[in-house]
């Protein structure tokens, strides 16, 4: 069988359990566990895309997920549009709002872009805490200080299997569009910036706005997580958007392997399943920081491709033996 | 009114002089061995909880700071001797990116052994204190404020005008040649990794008496101290012990201006923000990946 035909019937297969077997077959928090989980692929998916494509380090795209929940949120409570929709725009906007942090920022690279991102994250951070969530309130900020009015869901989606079902075919759209620009125009783009910006420019490629594209791309996908992980949750808690999980979700992207969206489910999968999955067993949750930070380490030092390079590579070798 | 400013500017004082001995830990390892450490957070976290602990087992108030600095030491010098040699000749970005995975493995540590709860280090030098303009100033944050001088003095002694030092300045050049010329690498850099985990170890006691013991803030504390030491272009250590000082100031300053002080904690962010823009206004494009 021809290798991508192979690959492409995985995949697709894959999404299908999601989306119809998985729902059915768990528990209710198991369902919540599973949604947080592919929100988070798609934000680590993000990430890679910066760091595979361009080199270029992010540590704020927790941040970016929670600036997508804000809106989300907002529109949510003030608005009276269809969750759906909300749910675009807050992708939309996120993703400007990214590339306009990243404008000044387009001709740093290395080792201080990511101390700029660090420094965006702990920003955010901080405003996240003093200004809180919207939760139905007045105002612009749209805080009460006692809610519990739930964000609308889609009216397809409102119990949480359908909304894992919904979750699921939206983080498989923006692994396509993922893929999409990795095999086209862009994708060829940012691997002459990666080699060397003055040549990619002499070769007449627009350096600065496929550079603000990435970020765009990266902030869209960060924008579309939030504002999922806003339906999935109902509200939204600050201490979920703290820098040191930017951290984290930047080193498990590392982990997972950043040159394909298999390794962006992996990253998901370590920083929502793996602490759940510990917590059931009666594990202490500190040991998975251990062994993430173990796994980082040699991640960086042998596996490059992460976790999801090894996997692609076994699979491939596999398909090569039957031909 | 003044008096409180007073009192603000003497707690910001004593704040940024913690920033600014995290920021000349951190110069001082990156000059010589081209790692960013994020994990000095953690280091010093872990030396003063380990300072607590002995505390907690009956140890005498000096032998527990002795142990936190010792602590410091073997945390950083096991990283520096172990790990971090296998990136030696890889890109800065990656060298300060795996120093995240030994952020990790130490919260991890630090939160698998001592549960969360409220803990506090006092020291003896809490109880004297010296009547400064109106304001009651403790001995801890003068130790503070001098400590970091004396460092700052002392480092910028010792890298000037020792052979150790030399050594180091010639690593930091350029590792290949510096191992050409015979100088021993792995001795000079090791020894790096043991004065910056000291400085980790001593930031990180006064740090938990002057702002609080916990593991996370703690470890967190890094971000303002590569703030200062961005400030000082993370090559010298004079103006880093400023950036840190303006930092601590100019937060503890902004708790007076109601509009603001929910925000003031944001001050080391943008100010380190700002200093990186500032820094590469004339940047051009580079040629190679290479950063």
């Amino acid at each position: 069988m021809n290798v991508k035909l192979l690959r492409f019937v995985l995949q697709f297969s894959l999404l299908l359990l999601i989306v119809l077997v998985l729902p059915l077959v768990v528990g209710s928090l198991w369902v919540k566990v599973a949604t947080s989980t592919i929100i988070f692929a798609l934000a680590a998916s993000g990430l890679s895309v910066l760091y595979a494509q361009l080199g270029l380090v992010n540590l704020c795209q927790i941040a970016l997920v929670g600036i997508g929940g804000w809106i989300a949120l907002r529109l949510n409570y003030a608005t009276e549009l269809p969750p759906t929709f909300i749910l675009a725009l807050a992708g939309i906007a996120t993703s400007l709002i990214s590339a306009l942090l990243a404008l000044p920022a387009l001709r740093i690279r290395g080792l201080y872009l990511a101390l700029l991102t660090l420094m965006a994250a702990g920003a955010f951070q901080i405003l996240f805490t003093a200004y809180q969530f919207p939760n139905g309130g007045d105002g612009f900020w749209g805080v009460a200080p006692q809610s519990a009015i739930a964000a609308r869901r889609p009216l397809f989606a409102l119990t949480d299997e359908a909304y894992l079902s919904f979750t699921a075919i939206v983080v498989a759209l923006g692994f396509v569009l993922v893929a999409y620009h990795r095999a086209t125009l862009p994708g060829r783009a940012w691997a002459m910036i990666k080699q060397s910006e003055a040549s990619a420019m002499a070769a007449g490629i627009n350096v600065v706005l496929f550079k603000l594209w990435a970020f765009a791309l990266s902030g869209f996908l960060a924008g579309i997580a939030g504002g999922l992980l806003a339906g999935e949750l109902g509200q939204l808690d600050a201490r979920s958007f703290i820098a040191g999980d930017g951290i984290l979700l930047f080193a498990l992207a590392v982990v997972g392997g950043v040159y394909s969206w298999v390794g962006a489910v992996i990253a998901g999968l370590l920083f929502k399943f793996l602490p759940a999955l510990f917590n059931d067993f009666g594990v202490s949750t500190d040991l998975t920081m251990i062994v993430f930070g173990a796994a980082l380490l040699h991640a960086i030092m042998t596996a490059p491709r992460g976790i999801a390079g090894q996997l692609i590579d076994t699979i491939n070798s596999m398909g090569v033996r039957h031909d | 009114m003044l008096n409180a400013l007073a009192l603000f500017f003497v707690s910001g004082l004593a704040v940024g002089s913690l920033y600014a001995l995290g920021g000349v830990g951190l110069v001082i390892l990156f000059r010589s061995t081209g790692v960013l450490n994020f994990s000095y957070g953690a280091i010093a976290a872990f030396s003063a909880m380990f300072a607590w602990q002995l505390i907690q087992w009956g140890f005498t108030a000096p032998l527990a700071w002795i142990g936190a600095i010792l602590a410091g030491i073997s945390s950083s010098v096991v990283y520096g001797r172990l790990v971090s040699p296998r990136f030696a000749w890889r890109e800065p970005t990656v060298k300060a990116i795996s120093t995240l995975g030994y952020i990790l493995i130490l919260i991890g540590l630090m939160d698998f052994i001592w549960e969360d709860t409220l803990r506090k280090i006092e020291l003896p030098t809490d109880k004297i204190g010296v009547l400064l303009l109106g304001v009651r100033i403790t001995v801890t944050r003068i130790v503070a404020f001098v400590g970091t001088i004396s460092a700052v003095y002392g480092m910028t002694e010792f890298l000037g005008r020792t052979r150790v030092g030399l050594n180091m300045r010639a690593l930091s050049d350029n590792r290949n040649h510096a191992a050409l010329l015979g100088i021993p690498v792995v001795k000079t850099e090791t020894l790096a990794w043991g004065i910056s985990g000291a400085l980790a170890g001593f930031t990180g006691l006064l740090f938990a008496n002057l702002v609080r013991l916990e593991p996370n803030v703690i470890t967190f504390m890094v971000i303002p101290a590569i703030a200062a030491a961005i400030c000082g272009k993370l090559e010298s250590l004079s103006m880093t012990f400023v950036g840190g000082l303006v930092i601590g100031v100019t937060e503890a300053l902004l708790t007076v201006y109601k509009p603001l002080a929910p925000l003031r904690s944001m001050v080391p962010f943008v100010a380190a923000g700002l200093a990186i823009l500032w820094l590469q206004r004339n940047s051009r494009l580079i040629f190679a990946t290479g950063d």
